[in-house]
């Protein structure tokens, strides 16, 4: 369990690895492959070598790499094992199981079942059968032996539950039924935990006599949330642990029903103390809807304690002063504050008119809060009733109106008040009705908007006092109360110097009213819903808690909580703890309600016969295969380096014809799919700049060396004409004519290489279209030098333009006439040389008409769609990037290349002008028309 | 300033070499004349025109178009001189005649061809091509042959390919060789009694890899026969220079034979000698038979060897007048 522990199933295989130096001496012996060279000299070497040859040496590395490979496979075979395990068991006959499956064995629930799983396999291994108990048995074992693999499926689906165990039912359970099999071996898998009634489950495994074994957690760590209470001033509980022996800091954490976290403290558990107290002194608001207290870090449902408390619809009590009038109930002074009460919390009216018999009437019902409206004198024995209700923890609130105004009646009122009533605004006064001023920050309404449209015309004014400020929870704007309260013990006096209908202010009718409501309602202390004795109340599960402490969707096991006045909800298998109720009013139920202790259980005190074991951490590991990876990595290692020595791997030079497939194909593919989505961001961006400025474009036939030339000579077209014409185009573009949008250029260069790919046929619809759309393509067959033999036979390129203009709609052509525009469109030119001079430029046939004879310009209608060369233009136009020529031209003439730029220029001015020059032969005429 | 081998450049292999990098030589694939006429015609552009050496130039039946400033056949006038009693009457030139009292005939200017042969080695060694040159041996081979077969159609000469054609006299002299050669087999051994005609010029674009002495003994051959010849030896840079290092298994693309060298730089002394000692006996055997050589390596420009040909071709020609 410490350190590396390795055993071998067959140790003497190991005397393999004696022979590894003998592997050495033969694998330094093996010449690596030679080089190979082709060398048409070899005869001459042939004179020159001696016969003899010695072998040359594997690299060491190589060596070290087959050495490793051999130790590797030579252990592997040896059948190495990490952390062997002996066997677990004893005896002979029947395996029983006892596990512990409560709360407690939440913090290491996976490795008690495999030490589970364990036991019962190797039972498997030695036929024997195996009987399983659970201590909570909330599970389906029925405690009589059962096959090894029955057993193994059943530890596999079981789960550890948030319950109490019950040893002695367990101890019960084991005496009528597993006693009988005869077990050979009891196995204890306990939580560590000692409980009243654990001596009788020692008791019960000592019956036989057999081998035991007692499986203990390494170290206790368990801490529990116990007696919670959620107190006015503060929420308060208890944690208790059972391992006392060292410091501890515990994180509490309170979060409500949404699992938001509300509050957290850090608590110390000094040495040697079993138990110690938190407190949560968060204002009362915040404290009301912490619905879970959990431990962080420990993961059991005893470390988790539900509240219902604020979350329960308080009680409320109404009472007033007047009698109900049902035919006006707008000016009911109860009227309002019911609206107000009734979405969070149950009402109840007295049915007695008179105060005094009605308030022990609504204190029998159980309310939390009272409401006194307008109620100025109130009988002696209700006076004492409620004062005493209210020191325990009552609620009571209290309504100003006119009848507590005048009333002589001081008690139960949190200040003492001026008779009388104080007006505002009205006909006798200079002052106006005043707004209610912003809450303070430590009133509980502190975060209520103060409503500006509420105004307060009367009032009830408090005599001054020097804790009259400490009192007031809101005033008016002039600083004279409006709510004021008074804690009494444990409860609580709140005084509205308002009447709470709408004659005095509009307060009742603001929206403000319900949230102070709802504010002064919850600080009240929830009494919980009285039980009368006969009542009987079921509780639909609403959220539970699983063994580890995480609420879950209730089970199927799972059945509603009883309520009643006998006796307190227990957890049980089928009430596991949780919230019971719907989601405005529940129920928790707590695994833990107080007075719980935890005792550790010793293992001294079990008395001779039990072998105490831990849970292993480790089981045992099977490192055969995991070797034979490694060698297996080696080996292919082995191979490439042995392919590299020998230069399989090499990369052959790409040659167009004869490319190495695989690797062009793999290269393509991944080239292809890193692509298509950056060429489509691209593409947007190029068309998106292409719209903006004229550009050169050129075919990107998709053979490197035809390409390069082909951006060298539209750079160089670009750099002449923006020398020396009002043209200044962009950075040349070249187009994939199967997908850039061909719209945006006006003259497009494609040069033919007999190598490239034919476009295919949607290829070509596209380029038809633009062509019938305006555009022109300039076909360069680069040929003209290698020509064409004696004429009988076309020239590669011209066979492969061919094929690429079968697919196109093309006009008639004929070489450029002398007088057509395209000699006169900037430059006055009579031939178009490119790189080679003597090919002729092929553009659409013009009709030649009588009337244009004479004219200096013929022009047909538009500018032709296709212009063929065989001179290659873009190899004369071609500059490097300190724009000198890249390539001679054919013969070496500087003239010629001139006149080959001032060609690139016409066509450049034709594509972009069309019949423009044409029509200017009109000019002298129009200046005449125009008297000029 | 320019790169006349751009079409290659794209295509330029990296030149290095470790023991365990990829084999330093190849063996290309064998190009044709198609493919080599452009190139060709492109160096030939920058080879003034060729007049091959007169001197050389026996009488012969067949005219061409180079005036050999003398008398002789052809068409352009040269002279009137005083009509000789014996000659023809056919020659004597009425018109000029009429203007005196004697007689004229009127003389053309000699316009006669030479003859010169052609041949490359296309044996399957002079596919070649090495990490440090630029093209393979036959192609280099083939661009010098037709720019040479175009050159000399520019001046008129008659030429002809060994084993393909036999000589032409024509302006596209040089592309109708190319068609031939399209359909001859390949040749890779010298035609064995030719007959080659007197006075005639043969240019031999080879590696000469066989051994020296067979060369030797059939170049003395050839120049029994009165034909002058030039030898264009093109020399891989590998081939001269032997870059190889570590364990090495040599191929010869001939013969197939394989040759291991265990540490291939210990031998780089002694073969360079010996590759030497062969270019030297080579050289010394041209000049004993008067003939020409050219040193040719692949890595340098064909414009190099094209001019060389040139000189030796039409030395007299510029040297004699």
């Amino acid at each position: 369990m410490f350190g590396l522990a390795i055993g071998f199933l067959s140790p003497w295989l190991l005397m393999g690895l004696l022979a590894l130096p003998v592997i050495w001496w033969l694998l330094r012996l093996t010449p690596p492959r030679p080089q190979e060279e082709v060398f048409p000299p070899a005869g001459i070497l042939e004179k020159l070598i001696k016969p003899e040859e010695t072998p040359a040496k594997s690299p060491w590395w190589l060596t070290l790499l087959r050495l490793m490979m051999t130790a590797l496979v030579i252990c592997a075979m040896a059948g190495p094992i990490l952390n062997p395990q002996e066997s677990l068991l004893e005896g002979e006959g029947p395996v029983l199981i006892v596990i512990d499956d409560g709360w407690a064995a939440a913090g290491n629930w996976d490795e008690r079942r495999e030490v589970a799983l364990t036991l019962a396999a190797q039972a498997r291994e030695a036929g024997r059968t195996v009987i399983l108990e659970s201590t909570t048995n909330s599970t389906p074992w029925d405690g009589r032996p059962v096959s090894a693999e029955e057993a193994i499926k059943l530890l596999e689906a079981a789960q550890n539950q948030p319950l109490k165990p019950n040893h002695k039912n367990t101890a019960t359970r084991i005496l009528t039924n597993a006693i009988q099999a005869k077990p050979g071996h009891i196995a204890w898998l306990s939580d560590g935990l000692s409980r009243s009634d654990t001596s009788n489950l020692i008791a019960a495994l000592k019956t036989v006599n057999t081998g035991r074994s007692l499986y203990l957690p390494p170290a206790n760590e368990l801490v529990i949330i116990d007696a919670v209470q959620n107190l006015p001033a503060k929420l308060r509980g208890t944690l208790v642990r059972g391992n006392t022996n060292e410091a501890r800091e515990i994180s509490i954490t309170g979060r409500d029903l949404k699992g938001v976290v509300l509050a957290r403290r850090k608590i110390m558990f000094e040495n040697g103390v079993s138990e110690t107290e938190f407190a949560f002194d968060e204002p009362v608001e915040l404290r009301n809807q912490i619905a879970r207290l959990e431990l962080d870090d420990i993961n059991n449902a005893g470390a988790v304690q539900l509240l219902d408390e604020s979350n329960q619809r308080r009680l409320v009590g109404l009472i007033s002063g007047e009698k109900h009038d049902q035919s006006q109930p707008l000016l009911s002074p109860l009227y309002y504050i019911s609206k107000a009460l009734e979405p969070f919390s149950d009402l109840r009216r007295s049915d007695d008119a008179n105060v005094a018999a009605s308030v022990p009437q609504l204190l029998a019902q159980g309310v939390s809060a009272i409401v006194l409206a307008d109620i100025g004198l109130l009988p002696e024995e209700a006076a004492d009733t409620l004062g005493e209700w209210v020191s325990k923890g009552g609620m009571l609130i209290r309504f100003a109106g006119p009848r507590l105004a005048v009333s002589p009646d001081r008690r139960l009122l949190p200040v003492d008040i001026r008779p009388g009533d104080r007006s505002l605004g009205g006909a006798l006064s200079w002052e106006t009705p005043k707004p209610v001023a912003p809450f303070e920050l430590q009133s509980p309404f502190s975060g209520i908007d103060a409503p500006r449209e509420v105004v307060v015309n009367k009032q009830v004014l408090a005599l001054q006092e020097s804790d009259l400020e400490s009192k007031t929870w809101a005033t008016l704007e002039d600083g004279t109360p409006l709510v004021t309260a008074e804690q009494r013990d444990h409860g609580w006096i709140v005084l509205f110097h308002v009447s709470s209908d709408a004659r005095w202010s509009n307060l009742p009718l603001s929206g403000t009213f319900v949230e102070m409501l709802r504010r002064v309602v919850n600080l009240s202390k929830s009494t919980g819903r009285p039980i009368t004795e006969r009542e009987e109340i079921s509780l639909s599960p609403l959220r539970l808690l699983d063994g580890k402490g995480n609420f879950v969707a209730p089970g199927i096991s799972v059945k509603p909580l009883t309520l009643s006045a006998e006796h307190e909800p227990t957890v049980s298998l089928e009430n596991p703890p949780g919230f019971y109720g719907t989601e405005d009013g529940f129920t928790a139920l707590n695994l833990f309600t107080g007075q719980t202790k935890l005792a550790l259980l010793n293992p001294e005190d079990l008395g001779p016969g039990f072998n105490r074991q831990s849970y292993l951490g480790e089981s045992p590991f099977d490192l055969k295969p995991w070797l034979l990876l490694v060698a297996a990595i080696l080996l292919a290692l082995d191979c490439l380096a042995v392919f590299w020595m020998g230069g399989a791997l090499r990369l052959r030079q790409l040659h167009p014809r004869s490319p190495t497939p695989a690797i062009i194909v793999l290269l393509g593919i991944g080239a292809m799919l890193l692509s298509t989505g950056i060429t489509h961001a691209q593409e947007n961006e190029i068309d998106f700049s292409a719209a903006l400025r004229t550009r050169l474009a050129y075919v990107i036939t998709g053979v490197k060396s035809v390409d390069n030339l082909s951006a060298a000579g539209m750079r160089g077209l670009t750099y002449f004409l923006s020398n020396r014409t009002a043209l200044e185009p962009g950075e040349p573009v070249g187009l994939d004519m199967s997908t850039d949008e061909l719209a945006f250029y006006s003259l497009i260069y494609w040069p033919i290489d007999p190598q490239a790919a034919i476009p295919d046929a949607a290829t070509m619809a596209r380029v038809d279209a633009y062509m019938k759309e305006g555009g022109s393509i300039l076909f360069d067959t680069r040929d003209q030098i290698s020509g064409v033999f004696g004429g009988t036979s076309a020239s590669p390129a011209a066979l492969s333009l061919r094929q690429i203009l079968s697919n196109l709609d093309i006009p008639p052509l004929e070489p450029v006439p002398s007088d057509h525009v395209l000699t006169k469109s900037f430059f006055l030119i009579d031939s178009f040389p490119g790189r080679f001079s003597g090919g002729d430029l092929w553009i659409e046939a013009s009709q030649k008409s009588a009337e244009q004879d004479g004219r200096p310009a013929r022009a047909g209608d538009g500018v032709s769609s296709i212009l063929i060369t065989s001179n290659d233009f873009a190899g004369a136009w071609a500059v490097d990037r300190n724009l000198r020529p890249l390539l001679p031209t054919v013969p070496p003439d500087p003239i010629q290349r001139n006149y080959a730029f001032r060609g690139g220029v016409n066509l450049m001015m034709y594509a972009l002008t069309g019949n423009y020059k044409a029509d200017q032969v009109h000019l002298p005429a129009l200046l005449e028309r125009l008297g000029q | 300033m320019v790169d006349p081998e751009f079409f290659h450049a794209a295509n330029l292999p990296l030149v290095g070499h470790s023991p365990m990098s990829p084999a330093i030589g190849t063996s290309t694939r064998r190009e044709t004349g198609r493919e080599i006429m452009g190139r060709a015609r492109a160096r030939a552009a920058l080879i003034p025109d060729l007049l091959v050496e007169a001197r050389r130039v026996a009488n012969t039946v067949f005219s061409g178009w180079h005036g050999r400033r003398k008398r002789g056949v052809g068409e352009n006038f040269w002279q009137f001189r005083p009509y000789v009693v014996g000659e023809t009457m056919a020659r004597i030139d009425w018109r000029r005649s009429a203007r005196d009292n004697n007689i004229y005939v009127q003389d053309k200017e000699w316009q006669a061809a030479h003859t010169i042969w052609l041949w490359v080695d296309e044996s399957p060694s002079m596919l070649f091509k090495s990490d440090l040159g630029t093209v393979a041996k036959q192609s280099r081979a083939m661009v010098l042959a037709f720019a040479m077969a175009e050159l000399l159609a520019r001046s008129g000469e008659r030429t002809g390919w060994m084993g393909v054609s036999r000589p032409l006299l024509s302006r596209n002299a040089a592309e109708k060789l190319a068609e031939h050669l399209a359909v001859a087999p390949v040749q890779t051994e010298f035609p064995a009694g030719s007959d080659l005609g007197n006075h005639c010029d043969l240019i031999i674009f080879s590696d000469f890899l066989d051994p020296v002495e067979t060369t030797v003994s059939r170049l003395a051959e050839l120049a029994k026969s009165g034909v002058r010849g030039h030898l264009v030896h093109l020399i891989d840079p590998v081939e001269e220079t032997f870059p190889y290092k570590g364990r090495v298994e040599f191929q010869d693309p001939e013969s197939g034979a394989k040759i291991i060298a265990g540490n291939a730089e210990t031998l780089q002394q002694a073969y360079s000698a010996e590759f030497a000692s062969r270019s030297t006996a080579l050289r010394q055997t041209t000049t004993d038979l008067g003939w020409s050589y050219t040193k040719h390596h692949t890595d340098r420009l064909a414009s190099e060897a094209l001019v060389a040909l040139h000189t030796h071709l039409g030395s007299s020609v510029t040297g004699g007048q």
